[in-house]
C-alpha cells in the first residue's frame, strides 16, 4: 500500500495541474481577502472583515465552491486513470491486493486534496497579513480562528467530497458519473437550504447538508456584531451530529467500494461473454457477403443537402443526449430539486403563509432549475465539441464530405432542441404542480413567453458561449473550468464598476411579470438586448467554424492555417453579419440607456450623492417657506408611460422673521422635465444644474406669515428605455406615484449617503442615520422634511378611459373630455404633504362602516381575479375603524380606500384615507387555517397609520418611527388579538422574535434601543410588536390604550413641534404602578434580553388535584450597540406556566400566572386542577429570548423513592 | 486519374519528421505501403485524407488539388483509420445509414440499399440491430470498412485495415478489396507483408519518413533476386552473425535461429540462396543498409 501511496503522491506530485489547482486555491482566498474583485460576503459593517464567523463562512463557501470541482478532479480519477491509460490490466496483475491498490490511490489522493486545500488556508493566513488592508476593519491576527473552522468544516468536507467522488469514480470509472454526484450532493445541499426555509423543519435542514453550510448559518444566525467577532462555531450539537452523518455515509461508501471493487477482471466480464457469442460465424451469411454486389449511389452536395445533413445530425445529436444518464440524472434530480422548492418555496412568502401558486409565481419558482441548466449547458456545450474525438470516431467524420457548418451547427441545434424539451418539462413541472395545488388558472402564453423567448434566448447564448470557449480551448476540463470563471467573472466585472447590462453577457430578460401590467414595458429594451448578445453569440460562432479542429491536428497554428482555408464567402459574410448586429444593437442600446436616459454606475452615483451633500448641506437648516396649499392637475398618459403635471403651491413664512430665499430642489430624473414660476419678481442668484438645485432671490422678501405663489409645470416623459431598473412607477397599467416628482424645497437629506463604507470612500465623515431626538431644528419638522406641515390639497387626474385614477380626497366631479376621463378630488381638512396618484384598470367592491357617530365609505380597487382576500381586507378595515374609533379617537376622514398597484414593488403605504397595496404582500396569498392572516394584519396596520402618522405626526428624528411604525403594529396586534386564534398570535409573536434576532444579526451599523431607532425595521416593526404585547400583558390593553389617547389628545395635528418617542415612554410610565416601573427602561429604553429556562419539570398526583414541581433558570442580559452582553441581575415579573391537553390533544394553558424571578435559578410548586403535560418559564414567549424553544418542559411522572 | 505525391514533408512539434520529402505516384489499383511501425504511413495516409497537413509539397488527385480542395476529395474518398472507435450504444445500420447521410446519399431508398448491401458485404447483415459496443474488434474493424466503402469512392485510403481480423476474414476482406480496386485507387498500408504480396499491383516501402522504395512487387523482387541466404545457426552464434554479416532477418524454425542475410555472393559456409519473397525486400531494405543490432520485428 506503501507503495502505491507513494506512486500516487509521486506522480501528483510531478503535475502541473496540482500546483495549479494549489494556486487557484490560493489566490482565490487571497484576492477575495485584500481586494474587492472577488466576494464571498461577510464583513459587512460593524463585523470585522476577519471576525471569526466570516472566516468560517468565507472557508466552507470556498471549500465548496471551487472545491466541488477540485475536489473531483483529483478524488474522482485516480482509478479512473488506470483504465483510461490502460494500466489497470498491468497493475491487477502484479502481486498487490486489492485493499493495498485503493487504499494506496485513496489515501495518496486524499493526501494530494488536503495539499490543494491548504492552499486555501494559506491565502486566508497570508492575506490577512496584508498591509494595504483596512486596519480599522480587522480584528487582531488570530491563527486560531482560522484553525478550527478549517479543522471542522473544511478538512471534513475534503473527506466527505473525496470518499464519494473516489468511491464513484472507482465503480464507474466514468469522469460524467463523478460529475453528476458533484451535481447531486449540490441539489442536497440546496433541497436543505431549501427545508430550512420553513422555519418549524430547520434543525432538519441544518442536520442534512453535506457540505455544513447551512448548518454554520442556522447556528450563527442569531449572533450579534460583537459574537460575530468574538465566537467560532463550536464542535458540538448540531455541527456534531451533521459531520458524524456526513463523514459517516462518506465511509460508508469508501467501505462499499472497497468490497465491491472488482479486482480480477477489468470489469466487464460480461461484455466480453456477449462478444464471443456475436463472433460465431455464419457461413450462409459468409456466401452471401462474396455474392452481395455493392449498388452505385447517387451522391448529392448542394445545399438542401447539406440542410439535410444538419437536420440528420441535430437529430442524431439530440437523441444522443437525451440518451445519456448524466443528462437524465441532472434533469431528474433538477425536477425533484425543484419539486422540493415547490413544497417549501411557496411557504416562503410573509410570516410563512403560502402564495397561490399563479403562473408568474411558478415561473419564478422553476428557475430554481436555472443551475441544473447552465450545469447541462456547461457538460454538453463540451461533450458535444468533443463527441467524435472522445469515442475516436472522428477521422473518420472529419473525411466525410460535409462542409465544416454541417455538423456545427447540427450540434448546436440539438443542443437547442434539449434546451426545448427541458423547458417543456419543466413548464409541464409547474402546470401539474398548479394542478395539484387545484390552482388552474394556467396561462400558457406566460409560460410560452418566459420559458420560450427568454429563457431559451439566455440558454442559446450560453450554447453560443460553451461552443466558442470549448472550440478555442480545445481541452474538456479546461473548458469547463472557464465556462464557470466567466460566469463568476460577470459578477467580478461588476464590482469593478462595469455595471451596464451590455458588460453581463445573457443580460436581457423579460423583467418582472405582473398581474396588472403584463411584461408591460419590459419587451423592448429585452428585443434589443438578446439581438445584442446573439449578435456577439452569432460572431463566437462565426470563430468557432473558423477555428473548429476538423482532421488529426489540432495546434493552433493548424488551425489557423486551415481556417484561412475555410474562409469563403458565405463565412465572411456570416461573420460581418453578427457584428454588424452586434454593433448596431449595442450602438442602439447605448444611445437609448446613456444618451436618451441616463446612466451611472453606482459608483458614480454614489459620487454624486456625496458631492451634493458636500456641496449643499450648508443650507440643511436654511429657513423655509413651507407649502400650504396645494392644487395640481395631473395628466396621466398609460400608453406611453407619461404624465404631465401643472401646479400651484401655495408658500408661507411660517418664522417669525421675513425670507428673502427660496431654495428651489426640483426632480433629478432624467425623464422629468419641469419649470417653475412665481407670482412675485425673483431672480436665480445661485443655480447647481446638475443637482438641480437653485437658489432663488425674492425682490421683496416675504414677511412673516405672509404667502406668495409658485406654478410648476412637470413632464415627466418615457423615451426608449434605460439601462436596468426602469421606472416602475408609471406604467401601462398600474401607475403609482406620488409627490416627489413634483419641485421641493431645501436641503434634501435623504439624499446622503448613510453607509460608513460609502462614506468613507467618498471623504465623507461617518454620521447618524438620523438626527437626535432632541435635535431643535429636527423636532420642528416632521417625517417628511421641513417643505411643509399639513396642507389644502385638491387635485384633478386625468387618465386613459378604461382606467381609474385616484388621489387623497373626496371625489368632485368625475367626467369624460376628448375620449379621457377626469377625476376631480379634494380634501376637507389639510393633509401632510404626501399624496399618492394612482392609475390603472380596477374592480371595485364597496361597503360601508358605521359606529353611530360617523359613517366611512370603504372601497377595494383591485385587479379583476384578485378577489380571493378582499374580504379579510374588508373586515380588518372595519374591525380596525372599530378598535381605533372605540380605543383611540375618532377617525378624520369620511372614507377610506384601498387601490392595488403591481408587484414591482412590494409594501402597503398610508396616504390620507388612500392606500395603495402591492399585488404581491396580501392579494395573492392562500391563507390558510392556521396562517397568520397577513391581508388582514397588512390592512389593520395600514389604517393605523390613519393615526399614527396622520393624526400624530412623527418628528424627523431618532426613534421617530416607535411613533408611527410600532403603534401601527401594536395597534395592529390588538386588532388582531380580537379577531384570531390565540395560537396564530403566538405564531406571529414567535415569528416577529426570529426577525429581529437576524436582524440585529446583520446590523451594519449599530442596534439602538427601540426609542433610539434610526429607520432599523427589524427593530420598529419586529421588536415594536414584541415589546408593545408585552407591554400591555404587563400593565394591560386598557392602560396602553388610555396613555395612546393621552398623545393623541395632546399631539393630534399638531404643526409646531412633532412627536418624539419621549413622550411615548413619559405617557407610558404614567400608566404603569411602580411596581412594574423598570419594564419601561427595559423594553424601551435599552436592549435587554433574557435567557429563560426550563430545567427540571416533573408532577404528582395530589388528592384529586396534581402538583407541579418546576425547576427554572432565567438569565437577564443587557446588550450594547454591537451586541455586547452583559449579565445584570434579574428581579423580574415573568410567566409561569402549566400546559394540559384538550381534547383534540392539543396543547392549553392550564395555568398562567406572573411570578417574581430574583435568582438564576429558582423552583416553583404549582397546583392545577387538570392532568398536567407541559410546563415552563415565560412559556409563550412574552420577553426577548434568544432560544425560546428551551422555556417549556415536557412533565414526567415523579417516581416515589 | 492519378495520385501524385510530390515532396512531401512532416515535421511533429515534439521534433519528429514523420515524412521527409516523399514523392509517390499512385494509379489506379491496389497500391501497398509497406513500412514498420512508426514509419509515417499513418501520417501520409491522413494527410491524403485530407486530414492533416503537410509542412512541405504537393499532393493532386487527377486535377484536384488534395492539399486545398478538400471536400472535393472527401466527396470521392472513403477512409478508414488505423484506429477509430464507435458510438457504443447505436446499432451498426443506425450508425452506417447516418454516416451514408453525411456522405450526401440522401435518396432513402438507395441509402437503404446500400446500407444493407455493405453490411451484408462485411458479413454484419445479421448484427445490424446490435449495439457496436457489443461488437469484436473484428466485427468493428469490418463496420470500418463498411463505411469506407459508402458512396462508391474512387479513392479508398485503408490504414492497417487487417489488424485484428482472423485469418478467414482478412481473406475475405482482401478479396473484397482487390475487387473494387480494379477501377479505383486503394492505398493500403500495412507492416505485413503477405497483405501487400497478394493483392498490390504497386507498392512502396516507407521508413522513418522515407520512401525506400517503389514499383511492383515484381520489380522489388528482382532487385534482390539471388542475393538472399538462409542459414540455420546456434543460438550463441546469433549475435557473431549479425556483427559480420548484413543480417535482415531472424527468426525460428523448430526452436532453433534461422537468419537471412543479404549478400551478393555467399557470406560463408553453410548459407543457401533462397528465391526472396516480399519479405525479404522488406526487411533487406529497413535493415539491409546498416548494421543492425537487435533483430525484433515483431
Amino acid at each position: 500500500m506503501w507503495e502505491i501511496f507513494k506512486f500516487e503522491l509521486q506522480y501528483r506530485m510531478k503535475r502541473p495541474a496540482t500546483y495549479i489547482y494549489f494556486g487557484i486555491m490560493f489566490l482565490m482566498a487571497f484576492l477575495a481577502i485584500t481586494t474587492d474583485v472577488i466576494q464571498v460576503g461577510g464583513g459587512a459593517g460593524q463585523v470585522k472583515e476577519n471576525a471569526p464567523t466570516t472566516i468560517a463562512f468565507f472557508l466552507i463557501i470556498l471549500s465548496v465552491i471551487p472545491g466541488l470541482l477540485l475536489v473531483s478532479a483529483v478524488m474522482g480519477v485516480p482509478i479512473l486513470r488506470d483504465f483510461e491509460h490502460k494500466t489497470a490490466s498491468m497493475l491487477f496483475t502484479s502481486p498487490i491486493t486489492k485493499y493495498q491498490y485503493l487504499g494506496g490511490r485513496f489515501l495518496g489522493s486524499m493526501a494530494i486534496t488536503i495539499f490543494i486545500f491548504l492552499g486555501l488556508f494559506l491565502g486566508l493566513a497570508i492575506g490577512y497579513l496584508m498591509p494595504w488592508l483596512d486596519q480599522e476593519k480587522l480584528l487582531p491576527y488570530n491563527l486560531g480562528h482560522m484553525i478550527q473552522p478549517f479543522l471542522i468544516f473544511v478538512i471534513p468536507n475534503i473527506f466527505i467530497m473525496g470518499c464519494l467522488f473516489f468511491s464513484s469514480g472507482a465503480l464507474s470509472r466514468k469522469l460524467l458519473v463523478v460529475y453528476v454526484q458533484g451535481i447531486f450532493l449540490f441539489i442536497i445541499y440546496a433541497a436543505a437550504e431549501e427545508v430550512m426555509g420553513d422555519w418549524e423543519n430547520q434543525d432538519l435542514g441544518a442536520l442534512l447538508d453535506p457540505f455544513g453550510i447551512n448548518t454554520n448559518s442556522h447556528l450563527t444566525r442569531y449572533w450579534t456584531v460583537a459574537e460575530q467577532n468574538a465566537q467560532t462555531t463550536s464542535f458540538s450539537g448540531l455541527v456534531l451530529w451533521n459531520r458524524l452523518l456526513w463523514m459517516g455515509i462518506a465511509f460508508l461508501s469508501l467501505a462499499f467500494t472497497f468490497w465491491k471493487f472488482d479486482f480480477n477482471l477489468v470489469g466487464n466480464a460480461s461484455r466480453k461473454q456477449k462478444k464471443k457469442a456475436l463472433t460465431a460465424v455464419d457461413t450462409n451469411s459468409i456466401e452471401r457477403a462474396t455474392t452481395v454486389k455493392i449498388p452505385t449511389v447517387q451522391q448529392f452536395s448542394g445545399l438542401g443537402t447539406q440542410v439535410r445533413q444538419t437536420l440528420d445530425l441535430s437529430i442524431f445529436y439530440f437523441k444522443w443526449i437525451v440518451n445519456q444518464i448524466p443528462f437524465l440524472a441532472i434533469t431528474l434530480g433538477g425536477v425533484a430539486y425543484t419539486i422540493i422548492v415547490f413544497f417549501f418555496g411557496l411557504g416562503g412568502g410573509m410570516y410563512d403563509v403560502d402564495v397561490y401558486p399563479t403562473t408568474y409565481r411558478v415561473l419564478n419558482i422553476l428557475t430554481t432549475f436555472d443551475i441544473f441548466f447552465f450545469i447541462i449547458t456547461v457538460l454538453y456545450a463540451g461533450e458535444l465539441i468533443w463527441k467524435e474525438r472522445d469515442v475516436k470516431i472522428n477521422l473518420i467524420y472529419d473525411a466525410l464530405p460535409y462542409p465544416n457548418y454541417v455538423s456545427l451547427v447540427g450540434k448546436f441545434l440539438s443542443m437547442v432542441y434539449m434546451f426545448i424539451l427541458l423547458l417543456s418539462v419543466i413548464g409541464l413541472v409547474g402546470i401539474t404542480a398548479q394542478t395539484l395545488m387545484g390552482f388552474t388558472e394556467y396561462e400558457l402564453g406566460v409560460y410560452a413567453r418566459s420559458l420560450f423567448i427568454d429563457d431559451l434566448s439566455n440558454w442559446v447564448l450560453f450554447a453560443f458561449l460553451g461552443f466558442f470557449i470549448h472550440t478555442m480551448v480545445n481541452h474538456k476540463f479546461l473548458g469547463h473550468a472557464l465556462m464557470v470563471v466567466f460566469f463568476i467573472s460577470t459578477l467580478v466585472i461588476t464590482q469593478l464598476g462595469f455595471e451596464h447590462n451590455m458588460f453581463r453577457f445573457a443580460s436581457g430578460n423579460l423583467g418582472r411579470y405582473s398581474d396588472m401590467n403584463g411584461f408591460g414595458h419590459y419587451f423592448q429594451p429585452f428585443t434589443w438586448f438578446s439581438s445584442y448578445w446573439f449578435g456577439l453569440g452569432l460572431a463566437l460562432f462565426a470563430l468557432v467554424l473558423f477555428f473548429s479542429v476538423r482532421g488529426a491536428e489540432s495546434s493552433m497554428a493548424m488551425r489557423w492555417k486551415l481556417g484561412k482555408l475555410r474562409l469563403n464567402r458565405s463565412l465572411i459574410t456570416f461573420g460581418l453579419g453578427a457584428l454588424t448586429l452586434f454593433g448596431f444593437s449595442g450602438c442602439y442600446i447605448y444611445y437609448n440607456t446613456n444618451i436618451v436616459n441616463k446612466y451611472q454606475n453606482s459608483d458614480d452615483s454614489k459620487a454624486d450623492q456625496a458631492a451634493y451633500e458636500k456641496t449643499l448641506k450648508k443650507y440643511m437648516d436654511s429657513p423655509l417657506l413651507k407649502i400650504v396649499g396645494t392644487k395640481v392637475a395631473v395628466d396621466v398618459y398609460p400608453e406611453t408611460r407619461d404624465f404631465e403635471a401643472r401646479g400651484t403651491y401655495v408658500l408661507k413664512n411660517k418664522t417669525s422673521q421675513p425670507i428673502q430665499k427660496i431654495y428651489l430642489q426640483r426632480n433629478v430624473d432624467s425623464e422629468v422635465k419641469d419649470e417653475v414660476r412665481f407670482n412675485v419678481p425673483t431672480t436665480i442668484s445661485e443655480s447647481w444644474d446638475n443637482f438641480k438645485f437653485y437658489i432663488y432671490e425674492l425682490e421683496n422678501p416675504v414677511a412673516a406669515g405672509d404667502s406668495i405663489e409658485m406654478d410648476f409645470v412637470t413632464k415627466f416623459h418615457t423615451d426608449g428605455f434605460v439601462e436596468g431598473g426602469s421606472n416602475t412607477e408609471i406604467l401601462q397599467n398600474g401607475t403609482f406615484f406620488n409627490n416627489t416628482y413634483f419641485p421641493t424645497f431645501g436641503y434634501q437629506s435623504g439624499n446622503e449617503l448613510n453607509s460608513d463604507d460609502d462614506r468613507k470612500d467618498n471623504d465623507l465623515p461617518v454620521k447618524d442615520r438620523m438626527r437626535p431626538r432632541d435635535h431643535p431644528i429636527g423636532v420642528t419638522e416632521n417625517l417628511l422634511g421641513g417643505t411643509a406641515d399639513r396642507i389644502r390639497f385638491e387635485i384633478t387626474i386625468s387618465t386613459s378611459p378604461e382606467q381609474i385614477a385616484i388621489a387623497p380626497g373626496y371625489i368632485q366631479r368625475e367626467w369624460e373630455e376628448n375620449g379621457r376621463k377626469y377625476y376631480h378630488y379634494k380634501m376637507d381638512e389639510p393633509i401632510l404633504n404626501f399624496y399618492s396618484i394612482v392609475s390603472a384598470e380596477y374592480e371595485v367592491i364597496k361597503d360601508t362602516w358605521s359606529n353611530g357617530k360617523q359613517d366611512v365609505n370603504l372601497e377595494i380597487y383591485y385587479h379583476k381575479g384578485h378577489e380571493y382576500n378582499l374580504e379579510r381586507m374588508m373586515r380588518s378595515m372595519k374591525k380596525s375603524l372599530d378598535y381605533f374609533t372605540k380605543n383611540f379617537s375618532p377617525y378624520q376622514y369620511r372614507q377610506l380606500r384601498i387601490m392595488e398597484f403591481p408587484r414591482y414593488r412590494s409594501f402597503a403605504q398610508s396616504f390620507s384615507n388612500t392606500v395603495p397595496f402591492s399585488e404581491e404582500i396580501g392579494f395573492m396569498l392562500d391563507v390558510g387555517e392556521d396562517d397568520v392572516d397577513i391581508p388582514f394584519y397588512v390592512t389593520a396596520h395600514e389604517i393605523a397609520h390613519q393615526w399614527w402618522a396622520h393624526q400624530v405626526t412623527e418628528a424627523g428624528v431618532q426613534g421617530n418611527a416607535m411613533s408611527s411604525e410600532t403603534m401601527s403594529q401594536y395597534s395592529a396586534l390588538m386588532v388582531m388579538k380580537q379577531e384570531l386564534k390565540p395560537e396564530i398570535i403566538q405564531k406571529f409573536l414567535k415569528l416577529e422574535l426570529d426577525r429581529y434576532l437576524r436582524g440585529r444579526a446583520t446590523e451594519s451599523k449599530k442596534e439602538q434601543p427601540l426609542d433610539h431607532v434610526e429607520g432599523q425595521g427589524y427593530i420598529h416593526y419586529r421588536k415594536g410588536s414584541l415589546l408593545m404585547y408585552a407591554l400591555q400583558d404587563y400593565i394591560s390593553e386598557d392602560s396602553v390604550n388610555l396613555a395612546l389617547r393621552r398623545i393623541i389628545n395632546d399631539w393630534a395635528y399638531k404643526e409646531d413641534r412633532y412627536i418624539t418617542s419621549d413622550v411615548y415612554l413619559e405617557e407610558f410610565r404614567k400608566v404603569t404602578p411602580d411596581s412594574l416601573q423598570y419594564i419601561i427602561a427595559d423594553l424601551f429604553e435599552t436592549i435587554t434580553l433574557f435567557e429563560n429556562r426550563a430545567t427540571e419539570a416533573t408532577y404528582e398526583k395530589v388528592g384529586d388535584k396534581y402538583q407541579v414541581n418546576l425547576d427554572i433558570s432565567a438569565i437577564k442580559y443587557r446588550a450594547d450597540s454591537l451586541g455586547n452582553e452583559n449579565k445584570i441581575a434579574i428581579n423580574d415579573w415573568v410567566d409561569i406556566g402549566v400546559y394540559g391537553q384538550d381534547e383534540a390533544g392539543e396543547d392549553k394553558l392550564i395555568y398562567l400566572q406572573k411570578h417574581k424571578i430574583n435568582q438564576e435559578t429558582m423552583n416553583f410548586k404549582i397546583e392545577v386542577d387538570e392532568l398536567p403535560i407541559k410546563a415552563g418559564i415565560d412559556p409563550i414567549n412574552k420577553l426577548i429570548d434568544r432560544n425560546p424553544d428551551d422555556n417549556r418542559k415536557r412533565l414526567t411522572l415523579k417516581e416515589d423513592s | 486519374m492519378q495520385l501524385n505525391i510530390q515532396n512531401l514533408s512532416k515535421t511533429y512539434p515534439n521534433g519528429v519528421q514523420a515524412l521527409k520529402n516523399v514523392t509517390l505516384e499512385i494509379p489506379i489499383g491496389m497500391f501497398g505501403l509497406l513500412g514498420p511501425n512508426g514509419a509515417g504511413k499513418s501520417t501520409l495516409m491522413r494527410t491524403i485524407a485530407t486530414l492533416q497537413e503537410p509542412d512541405e509539397g504537393t499532393i493532386t488527385l487527377g486535377d484536384i488539388n488534395v492539399l486545398t480542395q478538400k471536400e472535393e476529395v472527401r466527396k470521392i474518398l472513403g477512409y478508414l483509420p488505423q484506429e477509430f472507435g464507435v458510438y457504443p450504444r447505436i446499432g451498426a445500420e443506425t450508425l452506417l445509414d447516418h454516416l451514408a447521410v453525411l456522405k450526401g446519399i440522401t435518396n432513402r431508398g438507395e441509402r437503404k440499399e446500400v446500407v444493407k448491401a455493405l453490411l451484408e458485404k462485411t458479413n454484419l447483415y445479421q448484427h445490424r440491430k446490435k449495439n457496436l459496443g457489443g461488437y469484436s474488434g473484428g466485427m468493428k474493424q469490418r463496420f470500418g470498412i463498411a463505411q469506407a466503402l459508402l458512396a462508391n469512392p474512387k479513392l479508398i485510403i485503408v490504414d492497417e485495415p487487417t489488424a485484428g481480423l482472423d485469418p478467414a476474414e482478412r481473406n475475405r476482406f482482401l478479396n473484397l478489396l482487390s475487387e473494387i480496386g480494379e477501377n479505383t485507387i486503394v492505398i493500403l498500408s500495412t507492416h505485413i507483408v503477405e497483405d501487400v504480396k497478394e493483392l498490390c499491383t504497386n507498392m512502396a516501402v516507407i521508413n522513418q519518413g522515407q520512401v525506400l522504395l517503389t514499383g511492383t512487387p515484381t520489380q522489388a523482387l528482382e532487385r534482390i533476386s539471388g542475393k538472399i541466404w538462409r542459414k540455420q545457426v546456434a543460438k550463441n552464434e546469433v549475435e557473431t552473425y549479425k556483427a559480420t554479416y548484413n543480417v535482415i532477418s531472424e527468426r525460428r524454425s523448430a526452436g532453433k535461429p534461422v537468419i537471412h542475410v543479404l549478400s551478393d555472393g555467399q557470406p560463408s559456409d553453410g548459407f543457401v540462396q533462397i528465391q526472396p519473397d516480399l519479405e525479404d525486400v522488406y526487411f533487406s531494405e529497413i535493415f539491409g543498409k546498416r548494421v543492425v543490432t537487435v533483430g525484433s520485428l515483431q
